[in-house]
Order: structure tokens, then sequence, then C-alpha cells
């Protein structure tokens, strides 16, 4: 994958572009939650 | 008249990034009521902000060009630390202990680290006590961070040593002393922006020259045979594999730069600081994204580009990227020879910034901590702006006078010190070379 046959070394592109993935969805889903009061748009 | 505009654009560059961030020093002075705001940005900081100002205070200069070059030399399993920093540096930090931190220290009111450990666990010892390892370790770092800039300002810019100390120190105590938290963390922000900048293009430049993202790791994996004997010896394989399990090398990637700086991370007042500026949880959940991208950005850049290296000079030069000297001056030396010219004055302000975001947040930590938890509460009074604008005035004195008289090489990690040669043998060198032919362009369109 990549041009990198290890799966070792892809394994980590791999992690890297899902955990990104991941936070960016996560953020997005949680854009308004857990706030300490109302109304508090920035 | 060329000439004054090649050098006009180099100064006039500088000019405006110092213009911009002692503006935002004065932002900072502006934006200060009262001193929560000065050491905690009012508890309002904008998420992105956040994301940004806490990715720049965790990637150092070192991050940028010495874990590149350690990479040249060791190959992209180090790639594994970029993992390790997103998962524990950005989701662990910021889910877990970030949230936590913010809302006991806005429960507790607490306005510093030291303060937070001493009201959580109801002990006033623990506030002086870890007041005093910060006070008293901090200005070793920062003296080290402080001739580390100045050297990179003296090769660079061509200023004397002394001045360039003076000048780094002063600019940066400057916009903590007056703009609090607050100047720190939006400084951060646009120095976290140049850095982003900075490093993106580095990679897709990289690619782009190396004929696309499959070619260029296909050729790194056909040097494996170009392994030097003596990595080959202790358990390197090549740079696009993971090294022996067990060996040498598998335990310097693995234990000391994985698990020793991925995990170091969660240890840092500085970067703890930054989740009790956040107004609320929701801040921190908007803050996740940037700051994953950062720190792949940062690190995972520096650990590809590395590797790659040895592409680039193998088939410009028929030698691995090592040759040319150690790990440190790898990356300098790539960006000399490989590089547009523009982006040598870009990669300049990223290391820059790279430089006084950790030094202005070192000095606001320490400050807030000598003129809040120590002297402040030992006086019995309640923590004051001017305190705390006392202490980092103390403390960054401290920090220059053990910059100039301690020896260098007591002071200096060997990474450091191999940095700034390295920097001023090659990358100050082109940025020079860079200056002078346009100068001897310009001389020869005026027929001078």
């Amino acid at each position: 994958m990549f041009g990198i046959s290890d799966p070792g070394v892809w394994m980590t592109y791999v992690i890297c572009i899902a955990a990104l993935i991941g936070c960016i969805v996560y953020g997005y889903l949680n854009w308004n939650k857990d706030s300490d009061d109302d109304g508090s748009e920035y | 008249m060329t000439m004054a505009v090649s050098t006009e654009l180099t100064i006039l560059i500088v000019l405006f990034y110092l213009v911009l961030i002692l503006g935002l020093g004065y932002y900072g002075y502006q934006r200060t009521k009262k001193v929560e705001d000065y050491m905690v940005a009012g508890r309002n900081t904008h998420p992105m902000v956040i994301a940004l100002s806490y990715g720049a205070t965790f990637i150092s200069t070192s991050a940028i060009v010495g874990f590149g070059g350690t990479a040249a030399q060791y190959g992209m399993s180090l790639m594994w630390l970029t993992v390790l920093c997103i998962v524990v540096g950005v989701i662990i930090a910021f889910l877990f202990m970030g949230k936590r931190i913010r809302r006991i220290g806005k429960e507790l009111g607490a306005l510093t680290y030291p303060e937070l450990l001493g009201k959580m666990f109801g002990s006033k010892f623990l506030i002086y006590a870890s007041g005093l390892i910060f006070v008293a370790a901090m200005p070793l770092y920062t003296a080290a961070v402080l001739i580390g800039g100045a050297r990179f300002i003296e090769t660079t810019l061509g200023i004397p040593y002394m001045t360039a100390l003076l000048g780094f120190a002063g600019v940066v105590a400057l916009y903590v002393v007056i703009g609090g938290l607050i100047a720190v963390m939006y400084t951060d922000a646009v120095q976290g922006a140049i850095m982003l900048a900075g490093m993106g293009i580095l990679l897709v430049l990289t690619y782009v020259y190396l004929g696309g993202v499959t070619a260029a790791n296909s050729a790194l994996e056909a040097m494996t045979p170009l392994v030097p004997e003596n990595l080959a010896a202790i358990g390197m394989t090549g740079w696009t594999s993971m090294p022996e399990f067990g060996s040498p090398v598998w335990m310097t990637v693995i234990t000391t730069l994985v698990l020793g700086v991925g995990i170091g991370v969660l240890a840092q007042p500085q970067l703890a600081v930054r989740f009790m500026t956040a107004k609320d949880g929701k801040s921190l959940n908007r803050a996740v994204p940037m700051g994953a991208l950062f720190i792949v950005m940062m690190t995972g850049v520096a650990f590809t580009v590395g590797p790659l290296t040895n592409v680039y000079f193998m088939e410009t030069t028929g030698q691995l990227a090592l040759a040319a000297g150690n790990a440190d001056s790898v990356i300098p030396l790539y960006i000399n020879v490989a590089m547009p010219e523009l982006f040598v004055i870009i990669f300049m302000l990223t290391l820059l910034s790279a430089a006084m975001s950790t030094l202005s947040s070192l000095l606001h930590t320490m400050g807030t901590t000598l003129g809040g938890d120590m002297f402040a509460r030992l006086k019995g009074k309640r923590y004051s702006v001017r305190a705390n604008q006392v202490g980092i005035v103390v403390m960054m004195l401290a920090s220059l006078a053990i910059a100039v008289v301690m020896p260098r090489r007591v002071l200096l990690p060997v990474r450091q010190r191999c940095l700034w040669v390295c920097v001023r043998r090659h990358f100050c060198l082109r940025l020079r070379t860079v200056l002078r032919r346009r100068r001897r362009r310009c001389s020869r369109r005026s027929g001078v």
C-alpha cells in the first residue's frame, strides 16, 4: 500500500488517516455538545 | 536596485511577521481586564486558537528538523510516534485529560497548573513543591531555547549574537508581559498556522519532485540493499520496514522515541494550561479536528519527508542523506538544495515560529508560577497581573543570565547544538546564496 510493502509501516499511515477522520467526525458530531451554558456561540 | 528588493523582501517579511506578533501582543493587552484573563486567557478562548496554540507549543524546532533527520536514518517506522501523538497527545489529552482539567480548574478557580494540583489534593505544599520544580528547572530549558533562537537569527539575518539574543528575548518577553496568556495563545495560533503551511508545502513539493506518493515510496523501498552495514547489523531492515523485533534499532525506535516522547506529552504543564483556557467541553470538542490535523501534519510530514530525502540525495548525488553530515543536518540541507528560493524564507519563519511559540509558553508558565504561586501566596496576597508580570521579567532575566553565563556545552543538548550548527552551515548559507544570487542578477540587469 502507498508503495510500502511492510504492514508494520503502511498501517501507521492508515491509522493516522483513520484517527484524523475520526477526530473530524467527532468534532462535527459533538460540535454543540458539552456546553456549560446554552447560547454560547463563537 | 533589484538587490535592494531582494534584501527588502526578506527584511519586509521578517518585519511584517514581527509587527503581526507584537500587534497580537497589544490585542492581548487590550483584552486583559482581570487576572483571570492574564493567566488563563479569561477561560474563553476560541477552539481554533486552543488547537493551534496547543500544537505550536507541543511541536518544537527539534520535532521538525531533528526528528526528520532521525527518520532519514531509521526510516518510516518512526511513524508510530505520529500514531501515538494523535492517540495520546490529541484524543486522550483533549477528550479525557483536557476536559477534566478544564472542569476541575473552573470549579476550583485554579489559575495555574501548580494551583490546580494543590487545590485538587487540598495541599499547599504541593503548590509550592511543583512551583519550585518549575521555577528551578524550566529556566535551563528556556536558556537552551534562547541560545538556539539567537544563533538561528544571528546566522540567517547576519545580526551579532548578543544583539540577536537580547532582541529575541526582548520581543517575546514584551508580548508575554503586556498581553499575558491571550497574547501567548494568539501569537501561538499565527505561528502554528505558519508551521502548518510550511510543512504542508514541504510534503507536497517532496512528492511532486519524486514522482508521486507510490513512486517515491517504492523508490525508497528499492533502496533497502543500501542500508549501511553498521545499521543493518543492529536490526535495521530498510527505510520502509520495521526494524527486527527486539534489536537495538527496534528498541531505539519503539521505546525511546515512541513511548518516551509520545506519552511524555501528557506531563507538560504548559500544555495542560491550554485546556484551562477553554470555555466549556464544547470548545475542546471543536478543537479536536484541528489539533489532530496539526499534530499529524507536523510529525507525520517530518517522519515521511525525512526518509524520502534518501531518494532525493541518491538520485542527485549518489549518496544517502546522512552522507553529508549528521541526522540534524538532513532536513536543512534538503531544504537548501531541493526547495524553491521562496520556501527557504517560509521555512525560516517556520523554525522561528516554532522557537518563539515554545519560548513564550515557557515564559508564561514560569512567570505565573513565580509571580502567582510563589510570590503572591507567600505574601498572603491574591494573584495579580502586576505580580505575574514581575515574575515573567524575573524568569526571563534568570534564563538570559543562564544563557550568557553558563557554558553552552553544559546547557545545550547535543541535538540542539547540532541543529544550529547545521542551520548555520547549510540553511543560512542557502539563504545568503539566494540573496547574493539575486544581488548579482539585479546588478547585471542594472548594469552595475
